[in-house]
């Protein structure tokens, strides 16, 4: 990837401007259809789900996904992966139904550069592709340099922070498998924003749970550099009936930011973690979550325009760089947290709008849910529903939210009912996007 | 003169992108229902289609995957759906998690969705071949 130089960003700045004066002439934009080509640069959930509903609302258009993996891991259920209740393979599925059954070029290869005036994206292997809409859904990226001492290098190796469903995720499992009786795990939650915000307490719940059977004795330190996280009243109240939460003996232990417990630094050869109060912890198992930002092929490519999350138009998901290139997923810079269920909603929005501007009309409303799920045991589940309305404002990110959780319950079926929604959701929401 | 117009760029790109002041997350600041319906009333509804198919993820693409917990929507009867939405709605009609779902829509948009839902094929969408059924 060259650098951008200052010509450049006053070329892409000129024409985040243009962009953002309003959808112009959206009737130019109605091209035969049978020659519009969209491609999506990256095959995880916004990439496969705009491609699956771009080809259930347009039959003509031609469709490219450059995607550098012949597969893909879901990251909803891979914390149950820790606790041996799911399997890597089952959170696996590939592209072909993607290729047979909605006719989509998928290109195994990796984008590099985006030529925003001659509407074309480099690639590594297959050259220059041409496009009429590029919807960029790259995932988020890691940021490590919050953790001294902590870097991908680590990451790949002994301090697995499994954040993306993988080997990473295999290494954490065998590390909390062989860990020694009596032993300590550490998790470093980040702030916000990241990936699936529940989910480091899930991971802790389900590990724990494991803990209790294999290694009774072990503790579970959670170093928090956020003050409050959501479900919070959900987890605490499955931890104090199964892991005396809160008491001397406690199993988990969460140390919030207020006290201290934003870890700084790593000293991988010890395996000491410093938290932001100068406390060192030794541990057995140490698993940083790192700070996240905006994906490398979105930062490298200007979308961002120097933040760490791109900047959008909220009625279509349009990039503030070019009216033709669209940005979703964790990667964009919305209200909205940053949940798989987010990016698929984001991808019918931009896949509706494409096809109307694609026809000479304007873009539709949007409308946006995240209507999630998370569990703190095979038993125990939890929902939060959260809905998302274009307010037409200028100012300000675009959306109204409401929000609603699940209330605390002391029926037990309840919460079991709960863990089996959450489980159908799972298996469902995978299908969505790739049957 | 370069320097000034990114400057300039500069100061109207992050203008646009301050945060929103619009947002009860969690409660934490809650929203007048009159707020509520000010913002809904100031744009178009979103289609049938944009509404419906934010159930997919549950219910299945064009609400058809036939399983356990969530039931399909596709080919329901659309008096059915109609008065399924507005008794979660109410919070009138027992539910894990449906009333908490229900609580946004407009009369007219669970209308619009019953119409979308009611004109799909009742008809499983995941092929047998399918892999990634998960546990």
């Amino acid at each position: 990837m060259s650098q951008i130089t200052r010509r450049d960003l006053i070329k892409l700045f000129g024409a985040g401007a243009a962009a953002s004066t309003g959808l112009l002439g959206a009737s130019k934009q109605a091209y035969a259809k049978s020659s519009a080509h969209i491609v999506i640069v990256g095959g995880g959930i916004g990439g496969a789900a705009f491609a699956k509903y771009m080809r259930l609302a347009n039959a003509d258009v031609k469709i490219t996904m450059i995607e550098p993996n012949p597969q893909y891991t879901f990251c909803p259920g891979s914390n149950e992966i820790l606790s041996g209740h799911e399997t890597l393979e089952n959170l696996t599925v590939n592209y072909n139904t993607l290729k047979s059954r909605f006719n989509i070029d998928v290109v195994q290869d990796i984008a590099t550069e985006i030529n925003y005036e001659g509407h074309q994206i480099s690639t590594i292997r297959s050259g220059q592709i041409s496009y009429d809409k590029l919807v960029v859904s790259p995932g988020p990226d890691f940021d490590y340099q919050f953790v001294d001492g902590y870097d991908a290098e680590l990451a790949e190796g002994d301090f697995p922070h499994a954040w993306k469903a993988g080997p990473q995720t295999l290494k954490l499992k065998q590390q909390i498998d062989s860990m020694r009786q009596g032993g300590t795990m550490v998790i470093s939650a980040p702030s916000n924003p990241y990936r699936c915000p529940p989910a480091p307490y899930e991971r802790a719940s389900f590990i724990a749970n494991m803990l209790k059977q294999s290694n009774p004795t072990a503790k579970l330190l959670i170093l928090d550099s956020k003050t409050s996280y959501v479900f919070q009243n959900h987890f605490e109240h499955y931890w104090k009936q199964h892991h005396n939460f809160g008491q001397e003996n406690a199993r988990i232990e969460w140390v919030s930011a207020k006290k201290g417990g934003t870890v700084i630094k790593l000293d991988a050869a010890e395996k000491i973690v410093t938290t932001v109060g100068g406390e060192k912890i030794k541990a057995d198992v140490i698993n940083i979550i790192p700070e996240e930002k905006a994906g490398r092929f979105a930062i490298a490519n200007g979308l961002a325009l120097g933040k760490n999350w791109v900047p959008y138009e909220p009625k279509t998901f349009a990039s503030k760089v070019h009216p033709d290139v669209y940005v979703i997923g964790d990667t964009v810079d919305a209200p909205m947290p940053k949940t798989g269920y987010v990016a698929s909603n984001q991808a019918k929005v931009v896949a509706a709008a494409i096809n109307d501007l694609l026809a000479g009309k304007e873009p539709g409303t949007p409308f946006i849910t995240n209507n999630c799920v998370a569990m703190a045991g095979e038993d125990y589940g939890m929902t939060i529903t959260a809905t998302f309305r274009y307010t037409g404002e200028t100012k300000g990110k675009g959306f109204l939210t409401q929000v609603r959780t699940s209330k605390i319950s002391e029926n037990p079926s309840v919460n079991r009912i709960r863990a089996e929604v959450a489980k159908n959701w799972q298996r469902t929401f995978r299908k969505d996007m790739f049957s | 003169m370069k320097q000034t117009v990114i400057a300039t760029l500069l100061a109207t790109a992050f203008a646009v992108a301050a945060p929103s002041a619009i947002a009860a997350e969690g409660g934490k600041k809650k929203l007048t229902q009159e707020q509520i319906d000010k913002v809904v009333q100031s744009q178009p509804m979103p289609t049938g289609k944009m509404l419906a198919d934010n159930c997919s993820a549950c219910h299945g693409t064009l609400g058809a995957e036939f399983n356990e917990a969530m039931p399909p929507l596709a080919g329901m009867k659309k008096e059915n759906f109609i008065k399924l939405m507005k008794a979660f709605r109410a919070n009138a009609f027992p539910t894990i998690v449906m009333h908490d779902v229900a609580y946004v829509f407009t009369d007219t948009e669970i209308e619009a969705m019953a119409d979308y839902f009611a004109a799909q094929k009742a008809e499983e969408w995941t092929r047998p071949d399918f892999k990634g059924e998960g546990k």
